[in-house]
C-alpha cells in the first residue's frame, strides 16, 4: 500500500506529525527517508530512515518502530542538501516511484475522443509527404549524376623520345602534360607520368603473353593495338592496387630493380607482374605509339584500381 | 524455457526495434508530447503559416545544398557555374528556380505569419519573447534574400548589392564599417562574393535554425494563443490536439505551397542577365520585388539629400522595426479581438496598403525608364 504524502505518522506511544516530503536514493531509485513535519507547533521537519517504518497502517497512517522520544533524536532536514526532481534529471526515476496522489490526469478533449479517422489522417499525412518527396528523387539523382559518367578520351599525347631509355628491362619515368576540361572551368593543364620499359623478347612475352593487346572505346570499337613484339612498353603511372604513384627502385632483395609502390608496398617486376604485396593485378599497359624518330605518344587510359580485371575509367 | 511463444512473436521485428530505442530514448513520450498539444478552440487554416515557413526553409536548405554541388563562389566562376547549373546539369534549372521562388514564398509567408499573429493579438503577454524572436527571424529571412541575390554574379545581382550596401553605409556611426565589412573592401568584388556566400550558406542558416528552435520552444512553453473570441467553455468544446487535424491542415498547406513554387519555377524559370561588371550598360538596377517598396520610397523628393536619405533608408525602417519590437510592451491591454483594437487594425491596413502602393508604383515606374 502506498502512503499518501500527507499521511499521519505515529510512534508506538503517540502521533508525531505528517509526511511532508520523501527522499529517494538516486542509485537504487527506492525511497530512503520520509521527511516528517512535527505536529508539536514548531513544524520541524525530521528525516526518518525507511528502516524505522514498522508498518503502513493504511493510506492515511504510518506506524514507526520507535518511541516519540527516539523520534525527536532524528536529524532535522537540511533543505539545502537536496534538490527536487524538477531541478534534476535522473533517468527512469519515475518508472517505479509511486507517490500519492499518483497519476495526474487531464481530460481528453471531446474532439479527440474515439477519433476514428486518426489512422486515416496519419496515412494521408504520410501520403502527402511522399507526394512531395518522391517526385524530387529522380531529378535530384540526375542532377547529382551529371559529371559522374564521361565518354572516354582517346586523344594522343606526346610523352618524349625513346632515346632516353638506354638500358633494357629498367623503368624510366616520362612526365607529360595534358589539357583537362571540366564542367564550367576553363581548360587546365595537368601533369601526369608514365613508366617506359625497353623490353627484351622474354619480357615482351611476359607482358603480352604472345598476343597483341587491343584497346577499346565506349562503343567497344578497337582504337589501338599494341603489337606483341614491340620493344617499348608504357605503364600507367597509377598503381593498380589503390591508385598511388609507384617508383622504380633497387632494393636489397631486388638488386636489378623493381616497381615499388610506397603506399602499401606492392612490388612489380619489369614486365609489370606482381611479385609481392596486395596488388590484385599487374601494372596497366598503355596504348603506346613510337614513330621513326623515336617520339612516343600515348592514349591516357586510366583503369579502376583495386580490382582483378581492367575496368576503364578515362 | 518456452514460456509463451505466441505473445513473443506478436511483436514484429520493427516494433522490437522501436521498443528497444524507446526504452533508451523515450521516443514515444517525446512523440506524444509533440503531437498531443492541445490547440485551444480547435485547428485552423490560419495557424498553418508557421509550419509552412518551416517546410519552405527545409526545402531551401535541401535545394541550397544541391546548388552548392556545382556553384563556385568566385568572381571568375560564379556566373559560369550558375549558367552551367541552369543550362547543362539535368534539372539544374528547376532546382535553382525552385530555390529562387522558394525565397519569395518565404517572404510572403513571413508577412502572412506576422500579420496573423498581429491580428490575433498573439504577441501579447505571455508571448512577448516569441514575437521578439520572430522579428529577428524576419530580419534573417530578409538577409537571406539580400545575400543570396548576389551569388549568381549577374548584372541584377551586382547592382542590387551595390545599392543595398550603399543604403547600409548610411547608418550612423557603424555604417561605413558595416559596408566595408560586407564588401570586404571599398568596392564589390571577390571578397564580397566570399563574404556573402559564407553569410548565406553558413551564418544565416545556423542562426535561423537556432532561433527557429527557440521560437518553437518558446511557443510550446507558452502554448498556442487560440482564437480571440469565445468563452472558455466554447473553446474547450472545440479544442483538439495538434495531431491529427492541425497537422493535416499544415500538410495540405505545405503541399499547396510546394505546388505553387514548382509551378512558378516551371512558368518563370530563373534567367541570368549579363555577367556582373561595374558598367550597367542598358540594365536598370532594381532589387528583388520584396525590397521594391523600400527602393521606391527612396525615389521620393522628401528622402533626397543626405539627411532625407538617412530618414528614408535607415531612420524610418529602423524606427518601424523598433516599434514592432516594442509592440508587446506598449500594447498591454488584454483585448485580443482585432475588431475591438481599431488602432491596430487601421495601422495594419495602412502599412499593407502602403507597401502595396509603393511596390506597384515601382513597377509602374519601370515604364518610364524604357
Amino acid at each position: 500500500m502506498q502512503p499518501k504524502l500527507t499521511a499521519k505518522v505515529r510512534c508506538a506511544d503517540k502521533e508525531v506529525g505528517r509526511v511532508s516530503k520523501v527522499i529517494v536514493d538516486p542509485i537504487s531509485h527506492e525511497v530512503s527517508h520520509l521527511v516528517v513535519c512535527e505536529s508539536n507547533g514548531h513544524g520541524n521537519e525530521r528525516q526518518v530512515p525507511m528502516s524505522h517504518v514498522r508498518e503502513v497502517l493504511n493510506e492515511e497512517e504510518i506506524l514507526l518502530g520507535c518511541s516519540s522520544n527516539e523520534f525527536i533524536q532524528f536529524p532535522a532536514i537540511d533543505r539545502d542538501q537536496y534538490v527536487t526532481i524538477k531541478e534534476v534529471e535522473i533517468a527512469h526515476l519515475e518508472d517505479h516511484l509511486h507517490v500519492e496522489p499518483g497519476e495526474i490526469l487531464v481530460p481528453l478533449p471531446t474532439l479527440e475522443q474515439g477519433v476514428p479517422r486518426r489512422t486515416f489522417f496519419n496515412n494521408m499525412t504520410h501520403a502527402i509527404g511522399t507526394l512531395i518527396a518522391l517526385p524530387l528523387v529522380f531529378p535530384v539523382l540526375k542532377y547529382l549524376m551529371k559529371p559522374m559518367y564521361k565518354p572516354f578520351d582517346n586523344a594522343w599525347f606526346s610523352v618524349g623520345n625513346v632515346k632516353r631509355v638506354k638500358k633494357e628491362n629498367i623503368g624510366y619515368q616520362f612526365k607529360f602534360t595534358r589539357g583537362f576540361k571540366e564542367a564550367f572551368m576553363p581548360e587546365q593543364n595537368i601533369e601526369k607520368n608514365i613508366w617506359v620499359v625497353k623490353a627484351t623478347p622474354e619480357v615482351q612475352k611476359a607482358v603480352y603473353e604472345g598476343k597483341d593487346k587491343k584497346f577499346h572505346d565506349d562503343a567497344g570499337d578497337v582504337v589501338w593495338v599494341n603489337k606483341r613484339n614491340s620493344p617499348y612498353i608504357g605503364f600507367s603511372g597509377k598503381c593498380p592496387h589503390l591508385g598511388c604513384g609507384y617508383k622504380w627502385r633497387r632494393t636489397k632483395n631486388f638488386p636489378d630493380g623493381v616497381f615499388l609502390c610506397p603506399c602499401h608496398l606492392s612490388i612489380y617486376d619489369e614486365a609489370g607482374k606482381v611479385l609481392d604485396g596486395p596488388a590484385p593485378r599487374a601494372l596497366d599497359v598503355l596504348p603506346l605509339d613510337v614513330n621513326a624518330a623515336g617520339e612516343m605518344k600515348i592514349i591516357d587510359v586510366e583503369y579502376k584500381a583495386g580490382v582483378k580485371n581492367q575496368i576503364r575509367l578515362l | 524455457m518456452n514460456e509463451n511463444p505466441e505473445t513473443a512473436n506478436q511483436q514484429s521485428a520493427f516494433e522490437k526495434v522501436v521498443d528497444f530505442v524507446d526504452q533508451r530514448v523515450g521516443l514515444k513520450t517525446l512523440q506524444a508530447k509533440m503531437l498531443n498539444e492541445p490547440v485551444p478552440g480547435g485547428s485552423r487554416w490560419a495557424y498553418t503559416f508557421g509550419s509552412v515557413l518551416l517546410f519552405i526553409f527545409i526545402l531551401q536548405v535541401v535545394t541550397g545544398i544541391l546548388l552548392m554541388f556545382y556553384y563556385v563562389p568566385s568572381t571568375d566562376h560564379a556566373y559560369a557555374s550558375t549558367q552551367y547549373i541552369i543550362h547543362e546539369v539535368d534539372y539544374g534549372w528547376f532546382l535553382l528556380s525552385y530555390h529562387f521562388w522558394g525565397s519569395s514564398a518565404m517572404v510572403v509567408m513571413v508577412f502572412a505569419h506576422m500579420s496573423q499573429v498581429f491580428l490575433w493579438g498573439a504577441y501579447k503577454k505571455p508571448r512577448e519573447l516569441i514575437w521578439l524572436v520572430g522579428l529577428a527571424l524576419f530580419g534573417i529571412v530578409m538577409a537571406f534574400g539580400f545575400t543570396g541575390y548576389l551569388l549568381p554574379w549577374d548584372q541584377r545581382a551586382y547592382w542590387a548589392t551595390v545599392v543595398g550596401v550603399e543604403i547600409m553605409d548610411k547608418t550612423p556611426l557603424l555604417g561605413d564599417f558595416m559596408a566595408r565589412f560586407l564588401k570586404g573592401g571599398p568596392t564589390p568584388g571577390q571578397m564580397t562574393i566570399s563574404r556573402f556566400f559564407v553569410i548565406h550558406v553558413m551564418i544565416l542558416p545556423a542562426t535561423l535554425m537556432g532561433l527557429a528552435g527557440l521560437h518553437i520552444f518558446l511557443f510550446r512553453k507558452a502554448g498556442p494563443a487560440g482564437p480571440f473570441r469565445g468563452t472558455p467553455d466554447e473553446l474547450k468544446a472545440k479544442t483538439d490536439y495538434f495531431f491529427p487535424r492541425q497537422i493535416w491542415k499544415d500538410m495540405v498547406a505545405m503541399a499547396s505551397v510546394f505546388l505553387i513554387i514548382c509551378s512558378l519555377a516551371f512558368v518563370e524559370p530563373v534567367v541570368l542577365l549579363e555577367e556582373a561588371t561595374p558598367d550597367p550598360g542598358d540594365y536598370h538596377p532594381e532589387p528583388e520585388w520584396y525590397f521594391l517598396f523600400l527602393f521606391q520610397l527612396l525615389r521620393l523628393k522628401m528622402f533626397g539629400g543626405e539627411f532625407g536619405q538617412f530618414l528614408g533608408a535607415i531612420a524610418i525602417p529602423g524606427a518601424f522595426m523598433a516599434l514592432l519590437a516594442a509592440l508587446p510592451f506598449l500594447d498591454t491591454s488584454k483585448e485580443r479581438d482585432i475588431f475591438k483594437r481599431p488602432i491596430a487594425l487601421i495601422s495594419w491596413i495602412v502599412i499593407m496598403v502602403g507597401i502595396l502602393l509603393f511596390t506597384v508604383s515601382a513597377i509602374i515606374n519601370r515604364e518610364f525608364l524604357h
